[in-house]
């Protein structure tokens, strides 16, 4: 089947920025998402444990955040499936009760291959970066002209 | 410090049967709630089906890997194709470096996920970061 992607790949400009994303991450989601991917490591679940690692208190898996920004690109695009590639760094810790918003620009648009790239950052809510150099590759269907 | 020794070292998943429960399963822990025409998995549900690999290594008792120190650093995930209900995928993956920087060790793993038709369906590339004790 042949994906509609709800955004217009014409109509994007390079330096056009994303409708951001801010998820208010909690102790409930954090075990959800242990359970949900199968990464119950102690150092998210247990404070004792997280404590004695040297962690201020249980933190929430990377890819929770990762997954943040996965939708808010997917959002925008309107499809998921015209992600391509998405990379980046746990630039710090995000804690339970921690706001955390993603946001991104287009860092450029190739008319030929249909590419998109665009620029990702996570930051919490004292303005830390906790997720930088994200990165992301959405390429579009090609047009029934082509 | 790990022993240099295990680079090289891979480990595979069992075959992971993708079914719309585990997708949306994912989808509610994540706050991804947007339904389309078709269900199909967000692209970081590429970690649910290839956990087991990563799970694997932080586990393997011969590496030993302080995994009480250790914090996901950074995350590459390409997309080969869209991930739905009734995908049976297996993932393979290889710790390709152990390196150290000042007092922090730099653990790499790169994963590759294949369908049944033996078919590239993602890679992934993940670097761990062992903090000091």
């Amino acid at each position: 089947m042949k994906t509609i992607s709800t955004l217009d790949f014409d109509r994007v400009t390079p330096g056009q920025t994303l409708p951001p994303l801010t998820k208010h991450v909690t102790v409930e989601q954090i075990r959800q998402y242990a359970e949900a991917s199968g990464d119950r490591n102690p150092i998210h679940l247990d404070e004792t444990f997280a404590r004695s690692a040297g962690l201020p208190g249980v933190i929430a898996h990377g890819m929770l955040t990762m997954a943040f920004a996965n939708q808010m690109v997917t959002d925008w695009l309107g499809d998921r499936s015209l992600l391509k590639s998405l990379h980046g760094r746990f630039a710090g810790m995000v804690l339970p009760g921690d706001d955390v918003t993603c946001s991104g620009s287009v860092a450029s648009k190739d008319d030929e291959t249909r590419r998109l790239v665009i620029n990702l950052l996570v930051s919490n809510q004292r303005g830390e970066k906790v997720f930088n150099k994200g990165v992301a590759e959405a390429e579009f269907p090609a047009t029934k002209e082509q | 410090m790990t022993d240099a020794r295990w680079v090289g070292r891979s480990y595979e998943t069992a075959p992971f049967d993708v079914t719309e429960q585990s997708i949306r399963d994912y989808m509610a822990a994540v706050g991804d709630l947007r339904e389309d025409d078709e269900l199909i998995a967000p692209p970081t549900y590429a970690m649910v089906y290839g956990f087991d690999a990563y799970w694997q290594l932080w586990t393997d008792q011969e590496v030993a890997l302080d995994v009480a120190h250790l914090v996901h650093g950074e995350q590459r995930f390409t997309f080969q194709r869209p991930v739905r209900p009734g995908d049976r995928i297996k993932t393979t993956g290889r710790l390709t470096a152990i390196n150290s920087r000042g007092e922090m060790e730099l653990v790499s793993f790169e994963l590759k996920a294949r369908d049944a038709e033996d078919r590239l369906v993602s890679d992934g590339t993940a670097l761990f970061i062992i903090r000091k004790p």
